[in-house]
Order: structure tokens, then C-alpha cells, then sequence
């Protein structure tokens, strides 16, 4: 069922797709749904990657559900519909733990996922269920290295450069208001929040990138 | 005319597509129920509601949980809200409005919105102010809108001590004035003490009692019909 899942996501345009185990990661209300099929869409900022992901989301609950399995998918965070009653759960998860727990990647020092393959460049959407899919194994530590470049060009000087690592999940990566008021100020004089030097600077899979991009 | 065969069709897929907790489909289903010249009203009780009556049960035989009740209650709405506009208001004597909130300091409102969803279905003007309410909100607003009842909903035993000022001003200036109260902490006890008219046990019971009551309200509009027959 795992691979025919994967197989049928990744044909429809999925970037990576991973299984994770969460058993004792998930607070009560959710905490029956232990497995997360996470959604990765590579992304290029523009609308089409949110379509897509909703519509793999969409996906993947039809073929949960069809098999008799209990569903609950988590839209990607910067769709997150406020007013109706399931939004109240989605902040009781977290897609980027979900991520790194199914191995697509680990946690930069920019706070961001990071895979191997694509950079900090990843969309994701999650799927909660019941259904007893083997998990992938998780990602245990950072690969970031010594490599401080998205530490150099913070133009807030928000991240703490630390790393992280699975057994240390509350370490202060980046001083979240100092980016924020950053991206405030941005909006203010450029009309647009967007800041991103952290996404666009990262080594991790820019050749990917820049070989989309060509075409 | 729309013949019973498709008229059965459709409720029990808008049934479905509720107890499936489907958004897309009871959509589907409420907009095709209008375009065959289906009644409103019968699609949402006998299809939506009847989906929700035996979700409650699923609810209560622990075979759903609270996220599939709250994806329940999404699909609800979002057949309510294409049906709702084409409901012929029926006049059941009732005038059918309600103030509801969660009181001071408290944010959990789950429960509350669960128990609004059952006033909107039933046709009710439902006034809500949300969390974390302002005590003094809830009897401006019973007075502005003279609403006939007021829900009050706690999480917490430390914010429930408001509801007590607020259903002894309630009175003071209403002494007519219905008063729900309902959440965690409450009991059938406090209720009395505080000198409310109805009380909800919890979230699948306050489930219940609104379903009971638009089960009430089923049958007072179906005895208003049977009247409007002979």
C-alpha cells in the first residue's frame, strides 16, 4: 500500500513524498492519526505549487479513505483556511517534524527543511492517518556542516547559528522577531514581506534549481 | 417535480458525504438537491442533520474522534451555507434567537462552536461573540438584539465564576431571559447554584441536547405542517 501510495503521489507531481512514524510525538486530540504522509512539492513561488499540493493532499486522504482508513490532512501553512472548525487543530501540528521524522531532511540553521536534493526549497503538506504504513527512517541530525552563509547574510542577523539535531529540538535557531520585524519593516518600504535571502543563499540543491529555472 | 427515487438518492448522499466527513461532496450534493427543485429544509434535516445525528453516535461509541467531528461539522456547513439561503422560514411560535459565547479568559471554544452549528441548522439568528468574551458583552448584546437565549460556554473552573455575574446580570436587567451554560467544569449543580435554566454536560452532550432539540423542532414543524394540511 506504501508504495503503491507513494508511486501514485509522486506520478502527480509530487517533489518527495515520506512516511513518518509519530507515535508519542502528537498531542491527544490527533494523537490516533501516528502516521504522517508527508507531501513535498518543489517550489518555484507561484500559485501552482499550493494548487498542487492541495490537490496531492486531496489525493492522498481519497486513497486512505477508500481502503477504510481514518484521515486528517493538514494544508500547507500558508493555506490554512481560518472560520472553519478543524482549523482549530492544525496548530497542534507541525509539517517541517513531520518531515524530518519521514528522513526527507533535517532542520537548517535557517530553520527551515533542508533536503539533500532541494534546498530549503520545499512545500510541504501533511496527510495523518491510522493506516499502519512503515515509516521511513527519520533524519537524526543537521548536514549544514560549518556552512554559515545563510548566518552571514541574515539581513536581521536572526539566526543564532546553531544546529540541530533530533534529541535537541528546542534550540533557538532563529530569533523569530528579529525576522519578523524585519519582514514588517520590508512590507512598509517595499510593500512586500518577502525576504527569502536565507532560502536563496543555502548551497543545498541551488544547481536543482537553477536548471529548473533555465528551461 | 424531483421523483422520490432521486429525492432518496440525494439525502443519503448528503448524509454521506457529512458522516464521511467529504466537503467536496455535500457541496456537490446540496447544489444538485437545489437544481432538481428539492426542499431545502428537507435536505438539511433529513440529509445533513441526519448525517450529524449519526455522527454524534459515532462520536459517542468512540468511533470517531474529535479532528473526524470537526471535519463532520465543516461538511455540515458547507452544504448548509449553498442550502441556507433557499429555506422557506417556518413559524413555529418560537422567535428563535440566540446570544452564545465563551466567557473571560478562556479561549476553548470547540464545543461552543459545535453547539452554534446546531442553533444555525435549526434555523436560529445566532448572535456569537466568540472567546474570551467580556462579561458585560453578553448582556449588552442580549439587549441590543433581545434575544431569548443566551449560551454561555467555560473550559476552565476559573473562568466558569463569570458565568455567575453574568446570569445575575442577565436577570437583573431580563428576568425573562433563557440561559444555557455549558463546558467542562460545569455541572448540573453549578447550573442550579448559578441559577441557569439549561445546562450541557460536555461537548457530545451539548451535541446531543441541540440535536434533541432540532429533533424537537423536527416535530413541531411537522405538526405545523400536518395543521396547514387538514
Amino acid at each position: 500500500m506504501k508504495t503503491s501510495l507513494r508511486r501514485e503521489l509522486l506520478d502527480h507531481g509530487a517533489t518527495v513524498v515520506g512516511i513518518a512514524g509519530l507515535h508519542g510525538y502528537l498531542s491527544g486530540e490527533i494523537a490516533h492519526l501516528d502516521r504522517a504522509v508527508t507531501i513535498g512539492v518543489d517550489r518555484r513561488l507561484n500559485e501552482d505549487t499550493l494548487s498542487l499540493l492541495v490537490k496531492l493532499e486531496k489525493l492522498a486522504v481519497r486513497f486512505l479513505k477508500a481502503r477504510g482508513h481514518r484521515t486528517l490532512a493538514i494544508p500547507p501553512d500558508s493555506d490554512r483556511k481560518k472560520g472553519t472548525c478543524i482549523s482549530k487543530l492544525y496548530s497542534l501540528f507541525n509539517h517541517k517534524m513531520a518531515a524530518t521524522s519521514a528522513g526527507l531532511g533535517w532542520i537548517g540553521k535557517n530553520g527551515l527543511l533542508i533536503s539533500t536534493d532541494y534546498g530549503p526549497r520545499i512545500s510541504l503538506a501533511t496527510v495523518l492517518t491510522d493506516a499502519r504504513l512503515r515509516p521511513d527512517a527519520p533524519m537524526e541530525h543537521s548536514l549544514c556542516g560549518s556552512c554559515t552563509l545563510c548566518v552571514e547574510h541574515c539581513p536581521s542577523k536572526a539566526i543564532t547559528g546553531a544546529q540541530w539535531s533530533r534529541s535537541t529540538p528546542f534550540v533557538e535557531l532563529v530569533r523569530l522577531g528579529e525576522c519578523r520585524s524585519h519582514k514588517t519593516s520590508k512590507r512598509l518600504t517595499a510593500g512586500k514581506p518577502n525576504c527569502g535571502l536565507c532560502i536563496n543563499i543555502c548551497p543545498y540543491g541551488r544547481k536543482e534549481q537553477a536548471q529548473s529555472t533555465n528551461i | 417535480m424531483v421523483t422520490e427515487e432521486k429525492k432518496k438518492e440525494l439525502l443519503a448522499k448528503l448524509r454521506n458525504a457529512v458522516i464521511q466527513y467529504d466537503e467536496d461532496t455535500s457541496k456537490e450534493a446540496s447544489q444538485e438537491a437545489l437544481d432538481v427543485g428539492m426542499d431545502a429544509n428537507d435536505a438539511i434535516f433529513n440529509g445533513l442533520v441526519s448525517g450529524m445525528v449519526e455522527v454524534g453516535k459515532m462520536f459517542e461509541a468512540q468511533e470517531y474522534f474529535v479532528p473526524e467531528l470537526l471535519m463532520c461539522a465543516d461538511a455540515l456547513y458547507a452544504g448548509l451555507d449553498i442550502l441556507k439561503p433557499h429555506v422557506t422560514q417556518l413559524d413555529l411560535g418560537v422567535k428563535g434567537s440566540v446570544v452564545i459565547g465563551t466567557v473571560e479568559g478562556d479561549v476553548h471554544d470547540i464545543g461552543k462552536n459545535i453547539v452554534k452549528m446546531m442553533f444555525d441548522v435549526a434555523g436560529f439568528t445566532v448572535y456569537d461573540l466568540g472567546r474570551d468574551v467580556p462579561l458585560d458583552k453578553f448582556v449588552a448584546e442580549q439587549l441590543r438584539t433581545d434575544s431569548d437565549l443566551v449560551c454561555l460556554s467555560a473550559m476552565m473552573t476559573t473562568t466558569m465564576t463569570g458565568m455567575k455575574k453574568v446570569i445575575d446580570d442577565l436577570r437583573a436587567k431580563n428576568p425573562h431571559v433563557k440561559i444555557m451554560i455549558g463546558g467542562a467544569p460545569v455541572s448540573q449543580d453549578v447550573a442550579d447554584k448559578y441559577g441557569a435554566d439549561g445546562y450541557a454536560k460536555d461537548a457530545t452532550n451539548a451535541l446531543k441536547d441541540a440535536i434533541n432539540m432540532i429533533e424537537s423542532l423536527k416535530k413541531m414543524k411537522d405538526e405545523v405542517e400536518a395543521k396547514k394540511a387538514k
